[in-house]
């Protein structure tokens, strides 16, 4: 039976729920891609949080916090096989419990190893290259990740900017999160239009550029480098590249 | 803020950038102050990337360049006629706080020329430090330089406020020293590392006994020398390097390719190409020595007092010292897998835990993304050796070579 959910992470783990207490999953699919198989007859899986989390919690208790944290870096990534790729590492999981995340290059474990780390360093990177301007007193960063990490970066920003308001806006998945008085929250199917710079902004991203520039060595010139650190996709949004 | 500031900044941060130091690590702390802003994270994050390929991940500036030493080395002599600027506190500050909410920079990194006297500049440095903790409520990482004869009093007040300090040693003998900074005593410069390092070691040993003694430096002090400009030899400044972090617990020690910017007959031809490789060299052999458990006695023979420009520092290691491989990649400890050249903190790691299940195989190395190209000359896996030649240093050497001029031919049969 291939399972099919709704895309959140929940809805993820129910189906793995389903796997083990009403029948094996021969694949999990997002609804909305789904392709009708030859082969498998397919059910749509409604979200079920208290299911999810059972799930979740088996995983944490006994594979491995590490084990549950790779999974969920996982369903953030791009990975078009991702939800299959954990589904096998679960049931494999599930039967190696601690022992698990030991198997570092296993068939089953690597994909998930090296997806993780994918998602990891770009979310570590965008730490570094995400860029605010200030737009009537509120901090506006956009940018547009590969993976969706926009929830793995509003606790850092909100921590950081605790008594700012800001709005971090991924243009690619129509996706915010929205900073204030201490909460924040991620809100879908928002679109937002370039707005313009007040005078003050322009002259602070002015000076950063200048400095930006200015601070290169020429006789260390090393364009290369530049672009491993910072690849191309990154840089439309990046003030000193603009 | 006004045009002035585009002025101003451009003369300090041109005057700033040969100072290596940019790391903004070994500090994590929350945001916990009431209206403030900012937090360090411990791993430090680089926000953007010049293109010379530095990390910039602090604001680096000086706050004056207007400077009574005639240090022969250095741009911001007195004896040099260049412009001159000097920043205000405030400056500096509202420069760090506008760059820091919009997620330029992770910090501060202000340093000085020496103006008027060592105390007049430490004061100036502290006056910054302190209007941007306690008036602009700033907690992102800020490292400042302390000015070599400073008052101890000032440097102990600094020290409560700053994540990191540093004293640049600027070269590595007492010799070179005052050949080229006549002003410089090594003295004045040991003085400050040390208390320093006994302020760090006392804060430390308080926050063992109440929670919330003060911090002092806690992102540790560091230093800098010039290399290249004087004839030291790699085994010199290495051992200078050991001492630095053996005596003082020093974080970083780092090197600066000296880049010829005037002449003098005590320095190398303004047309010498600043010797980038050879501070790669020893940027690599700073590494194995802070997490590779090397001494640095160990990288130099009784005939060879430089590393070798053509291999990195671990695999030169490896050659001249071969009667200690192979290792045999399943029985060997941890410090031993770190011994093996093209294997990392990480692959050494995970072979540990990979053991625990079963016998590693040369294929899951490959899969560990191993560097195999090196190691496999200087490894057994399940006692097989992998290296195409025998295990003798000369053939090894031929053997790389070789397939660097391969790799080089076959870039042009496309």
């Amino acid at each position: 039976m291939d399972y099919l959910y709704d895309g959140t992470f929940e809805g993820l783990m129910t189906c793995i729920y389903y796997h083990y207490k009403k029948g094996k999953a021969t694949g999990i699919y997002v609804i909305s891609n789904y392709q009708q198989s030859i082969v498998y007859q397919s059910e749509i899986v409604e979200t079920d949080i208290l299911k999810a989390e059972i799930v979740s919690d088996a995983i944490n208790r006994l594979i491995s916090k590490e084990a549950y944290v790779h999974v969920y870096y996982c369903y953030l990534s791009n990975d078009a096989e991702k939800e299959n790729l954990i589904l096998d590492f679960l049931i494999f999981a599930f039967k190696y419990g601690r022992n698990t995340m030991n198997f570092y290059t296993h068939e089953k474990v690597l994909p998930i190893n090296e997806i993780y780390k994918r998602v990891a360093r770009e979310e570590h990177r965008v730490l570094g290259i995400l860029r605010f301007s200030e737009i009537g007193g509120i901090l506006y960063a956009k940018y547009s990740p590969d993976n969706d990490i926009s929830i793995l970066l509003a606790d850092h920003f909100a921590d950081r900017y605790k008594h700012e308001k800001f709005i971090i806006y991924d243009e690619k998945r129509k996706k915010v999160v929205v900073y204030a008085n201490n909460n924040w929250e991620i809100k879908e199917n928002i679109n937002i239009d370039d707005i313009e710079f007040s005078i003050k902004e322009t002259m602070i991203q002015k000076l950063w550029k200048q400095y930006f520039t200015d601070l290169a060595i020429k006789e260390r010139k090393n364009i290369n480098l530049q672009f491993q650190f910072v690849p191309s996709r990154y840089r439309k949004n990046m003030t000193e590249f603009k | 803020m006004d045009d002035n500031l585009f002025e101003k900044l451009r003369i300090l941060s041109d005057a700033a950038k040969y100072d290596v130091s940019c790391v903004s690590s070994g500090v994590e702390r929350k945001n916990n102050t009431v209206g403030g802003i900012g937090n360090a994270s411990a791993a430090g994050i680089c926000h953007a990337w010049s293109s010379d390929g530095r990390c910039i991940s602090l604001l680096k500036i000086l706050l004056t360049n207007d400077c009574i030493y005639d240090c022969k080395y250095c741009l911001n002599r007195v004896t040099n006629p260049i412009e001159r600027a000097t920043f205000t506190p405030e400056e500096v500050a509202e420069l760090t706080i506008q760059f820091y909410r919009r997620n330029y920079i992770e910090g501060l990194f202000l340093s000085s020329a020496v103006e008027k006297s060592p105390d007049y500049t430490m004061e100036n440095i502290y006056r910054a430090l302190e209007l941007l903790r306690y008036k602009y409520n700033f907690w992102g990482y800020v490292h400042v330089k302390v000015i070599p004869g400073a008052n101890a009093l000032l440097i102990q007040k600094t020290g409560m406020l700053a994540d990191r300090v540093s004293v640049n040693i600027e070269l590595p003998t007492r010799e070179s020293l005052s050949i080229l900074a006549p002003q410089k005593k090594v003295e004045n410069i040991l003085k400050p590392m040390s208390l320093i390092h006994n302020e760090i070691s006392r804060a430390i040993e308080d926050k063992n006994h109440f929670s919330n003694a003060p911090r002092f430096v806690p992102g540790g002090q560091s230093t800098q020398m010039i290399i290249g400009a004087t004839p030291d030899s790699d085994k010199t400044i290495l051992n200078v390097s050991q001492n630095l972090y053996d005596k003082f617990r020093m974080k970083r020690v780092f090197f600066s390719a000296y880049i010829p910017v005037m002449s003098s007959p005590n320095l190398p031809a303004v047309s010498t190409m600043p010797p980038l490789l050879r501070e790669h060299r020893l940027y690599q052999a700073d590494w194995l020595m802070r997490y590779y458990y090397f001494n640095s006695s160990e990288l130099f023979t009784e005939i060879e007092p430089n590393l070798d420009l053509e291999f990195d520092p671990k695999m030169m290691y490896a050659l001249r010292n071969i009667d200690r491989f192979p290792i045999e990649i399943n029985k060997a400890s941890y410090e031993e897998l770190l011994r093996i050249p093209g294997l990392g903190v990480t692959s050494a790691q995970r072979i540990i835990r990979e053991r625990k299940n079963a016998q590693i195989s040369y294929d899951s190395l490959k899969k560990m993304r191993t560097v195999l190209k090196r190691a496999k000359y200087f490894i057994t896996v399940k006692g097989k050796y992998y290296g195409n030649t025998k295990l003798d240093p000369d053939e090894i050497k031929a053997e790389i070579r070789m397939k660097e001029i391969q790799k080089q031919i076959s870039i042009f049969e496309i």
